[in-house]
């Protein structure tokens, strides 16, 4: 290991960490997820509700469940399924990611709506 | 061409596709969802070393388009390009200052392949909030290309005897 090597992983760990600290210095417990296809807002599920929201996209379904304020993907028909192991979500700015299907669920703070028009 | 560089290009493009599958084999504890080992760029990283940057960038494009098709299908194979051309762009970069070694190469290589790779999600989900993902993505980065710049370097002796 040179210097240059080791000045670059300070660089990125201290990158790393500070992402970090603003990503989740920034987050609270959420009041809504919100649910996506390709950018488009498909539905909203405000957390504080249990039930399971069976969402169609042209690619296929993702099923997913609101359960004691958490978000989760339960089920989807994707490839390689990546989106139903990710953890469930509950702070703001969260999110699951099902690239295949381009479904995004993201936590949204209730009061604070960052979208601007629902699309049912 | 020499027949030996040809028969070298092959050999190379295999081992780095092999790679990638024995990869998919080997099930990782997922930290951190799309974390990968990326088998695939010890060999990325020995041809760098043993026959120089243009040799790399072609068996690296070999290895992802043909992977990409056999394995992962036409949308994944814009991810991995995206991320082994990051990441190849950043190691000839730093090979070429001269002042980092090979474990340092290697590791940047491994975050930017990550950075490459988030880039592309981000704009075809059209979702910058992706980028949540990469402080993790940048720690697991370093730690995989840590390991792989020290396989590489177990590696190349044996290449340069002969």
């Amino acid at each position: 290991m040179k210097r240059l090597d080791i000045l670059l992983v300070v660089l990125v760990l201290g990158v790393a960490a500070v992402l970090y600290g603003v990503t989740m210095g920034s987050a609270k417990q959420g009041g809504v997820a919100v649910v996506t296809v390709d950018g488009e807002v498909k539905k909203e599920l405000p957390l504080s509700q249990d039930t399971v929201y069976h969402l169609e996209t042209e690619k296929g379904y993702n099923i997913i469940e609101i359960k004691e304020g958490k978000a989760k993907v339960i089920e989807a028909d994707c490839r390689d399924g990546l989106c139903t192991e990710q953890k469930s979500i509950s702070k703001t700015g969260e999110s699951i990611v099902c690239l295949p299907h381009k479904t995004v669920v993201r936590v949204i703070d209730a009061q604070e709506q960052d979208v601007d028009m629902v699309v049912e | 061409m020499e027949s030996k560089k040809v028969a070298q290009y092959g050999l190379f493009a295999t081992l780095a596709i092999l790679m990638g599958y024995v990869e998919m084999l080997i099930p990782l504890p997922l930290f951190v969802p799309g974390m990968k080992l990326g088998l695939a760029n010890v060999v990325i990283v020995v041809v760098l070393y043993h026959m120089g940057t243009k040799p790399a960038f072609y068996i690296s494009l070999v290895r992802v388009v043909l992977s990409g098709l056999l394995f992962a299908g036409f949308a994944g194979l814009l991810y991995s390009l995206a991320g082994a051309l990051c990441s190849l762009g950043v190691m000839a970069a730093l090979k070429k200052t001269g002042k980092c070694s090979i474990a340092g190469v290697s590791i940047m290589g491994g975050v930017f392949h990550n950075v490459g790779q988030i880039i592309v999600a981000a704009l075809v989900v059209e979702n910058i909030k992706i980028a949540y993902y990469l402080p993790f993505l940048l720690v697991t980065g370093v730690v995989t290309g840590f390991l792989i710049g020290f396989v590489a370097k177990l590696t190349l002796p044996y290449l340069h005897r002969r």
